[in-house]
């Protein structure tokens, strides 16, 4: 094991996202910010609580998550576009770095965004709305597994894409539909059975509630279930980009 | 007897499967070389040294760099080699300085036991001044040089320079010839990938001339122009009315009106020899002019085309 080498990419890709922290980490804040005022302040004068749980309140851990995934996913995925077409990968294809390093290091780089970004919107949910938080170390724990996860697919989407357009065809035709249909802003009892049956096949829908379950105690599935779920995603996701990365597949010839 | 620094044997490599790029190369560098590796765009040279570096899969074949297999033994090959790609890389986060630490940690070195040589390099190739400077903000010139910094910064055995001086200017090349004279002075083995004649002459002591993914020759720059190259003598003489034949019969030449030409491989050997027999003759010689064969001569001679081509 290369251990300078791989601790050396592990801060390259944490200063990376912090060099451009309006960028990568102040967006997801305000836009979180919005989504609170905008919506939960606005509609909980007309939607009753769920689940016994006032509106606004109730839509927070989802926000909690989308920001989560989506900023674990872009940190990797764009960060690997980027040395593609940039140039940037020979530097590290031609390093005494082996694939495994390679990607565990992106993959660190991506739960770090996505943990500071999913502990910022926890801590804007505790300060703006006293969101309390029955179960911290679940929270983190699922904060960190959502991460990790999507982290190591946004590698995978990262090292597949051959441009922005596919990448942002992948990010907006999959995984922001995923994310909204995963129960963010509603509960899954609120919709038809049909509607519900298709939820069950969303693995975003167990991230959701499982992290609604430790912030909030309620949730739409068991949170047994749901961590089995973020384990399995941080397992597969995991080992099939390491695969990927080991295989040189549209990274070498 | 030590492996060689670097040994390709039997090399083949395709892409998709019908772009033969590289059809059974074999080189063998030895430690301390200065070796060249020169052929038109699209020769394969570019294929070579990315098979070497780990950045494209070889389809049969060996390489091996210090005697150890490239894909098994990649982490102590690569550790040996530092390259200069042709392709400038672009980085819009990190100050030069700051990706030269991150190119040294990539091979194990520590921020502060990579600190003097970094300092040292951009000390070297005038780039102090610019150590905050993102790569955008520097001219060609100076992203050549950082590429240079990159491949050093690490102080590898075996150094890969994949068309060096491409699209600089006339002094920094020389510079960069100076650098790279230095570099082999004080032990390095350097492979250079080139379609600047003048450069493989004056820098390497072998060179391989390669094209269509074959080595079509390989040996010392001087040795292949006095073997393949053909150099021209003209001598202008006063008197066409001595009979001429019985003392140049050794050579091959043309006489037009009172102009001598002689084809030879080496002038230096053969203008003496010339001169003795026409002194024999009692011709009377006006001038002498001699070109000399370059190694553009014997590749032209080889592929029947130029390089640039």
């Amino acid at each position: 094991m290369n251990w300078v080498g791989f601790g050396t990419l592990i801060k390259r890709e944490v200063g990376r996202f912090f060099s451009v922290y309006r960028q990568t980490v102040l967006p997801g804040l305000i836009t979180s910010a919005l989504y609170i005022a905008i919506f939960g302040f606005t509609l909980e004068q007309r939607i009753s609580e769920i689940q016994g749980i006032p509106y606004t309140l109730f839509i927070l851990p989802g926000l909690i998550m989308m920001n989560t995934l989506t900023n674990a996913t872009a940190n990797t995925s764009s960060s690997m576009l980027q040395m593609k077409l940039l140039q940037q990968l020979p530097d590290l294809l031609t390093a005494p770095l082996s694939g495994l390093e390679i990607s565990l290091a992106y993959i660190i780089g991506g739960t770090v965004r996505g943990m500071v970004n999913g502990i910022l919107v926890l801590f804007l949910g505790m300060i703006l709305i006293g969101m309390p938080v029955q179960d911290p170390l679940g929270t983190l724990v699922f904060i960190f597994l959502v991460s990790w996860a999507f982290s190591s697919m946004g590698l995978l989407l990262g090292q597949l894409s051959e441009s922005w357009d596919q990448l942002a065809m992948m990010q907006n035709f999959f995984l922001t539909p995923l994310s909204f249909l995963g129960g963010i802003f509603y509960s899954i009892t609120m919709l038809p059975d049909w509607a519900q049956t298709l939820s069950f096949i969303n693995p975003i829908y167990y991230m959701i509630n499982g992290i609604r379950h430790t912030i909030l105690g309620v949730s739409d599935s068991d949170v047994i279930i749901s961590y089995v779920m973020a384990i399995i995603l941080t397992i597969a996701f995991t080992l099939s980009s390491i695969l990927l990365m080991n295989s040189g597949r549209k990274i070498k010839q | 007897m030590p492996s060689p620094a670097i040994e390709i044997t039997g090399l083949t490599k395709s892409y998709d499967g019908t772009v033969h790029a590289l059809n059974g190369v074999d080189i063998q560098i030895k430690r301390g070389e200065f070796f060249g590796l020169l052929g038109p765009n699209g020769a394969g040279k570019t294929t070579i040294i990315n098979i070497l570096t780990g950045l494209v899969f070889r389809d049969k074949g060996s390489t091996k760099v210090f005697g150890r297999d490239t894909v098994k033994d990649y982490r102590y090959t690569r550790s040996k080699i530092g390259i200069a790609a042709q392709e400038f890389s672009v980085d819009w986060f990190f100050p030069i300085e700051k990706l030269l630490y991150y190119q040294a940690g990539y091979y194990g070195i520590k921020k502060k036991d990579a600190a003097p040589k970094i300092n040292d390099l951009l000390e070297r190739l005038g780039l102090s001044k610019k150590r905050d400077a993102r790569l955008r903000q520097l001219s060609g010139g100076m992203k050549r040089r950082f590429q240079l910094a990159k491949a050093l910064v690490h102080d590898p055995e075996i150094i890969i320079l994949d068309e060096p001086t491409a699209g600089v200017d006339v002094e920094l090349r020389r510079d960069l010839w100076q650098y790279l004279k230095d570099l082999h002075k004080s032990g390095k083995t350097i492979l250079l990938t080139t379609h600047y004649i003048e450069e493989a002459e004056l820098l390497c002591e072998n060179i391989a001339i390669i094209d269509e993914g074959k080595i079509l020759k390989e040996g010392a720059p001087k040795t292949l122009t006095q073997e393949l190259g053909t150099a021209g003598i003209t001598i202008n003489i006063s008197d066409t009315n001595i009979e001429l034949e019985q003392f140049l019969s050794n050579y091959k030449y043309t006489l037009d009106d009172n102009r001598l030409h002689f084809s030879v491989t080496d002038p230096d050997q053969a203008l003496p020899k010339i001169i003795k027999s026409l002194s024999e003759a009692k011709v009377h010689i006006n001038s002498i002019n001699s070109s000399r064969s370059s190694l553009e001569d014997v590749f032209l001679g080889l592929t029947g085309k130029g390089i640039n081509e």
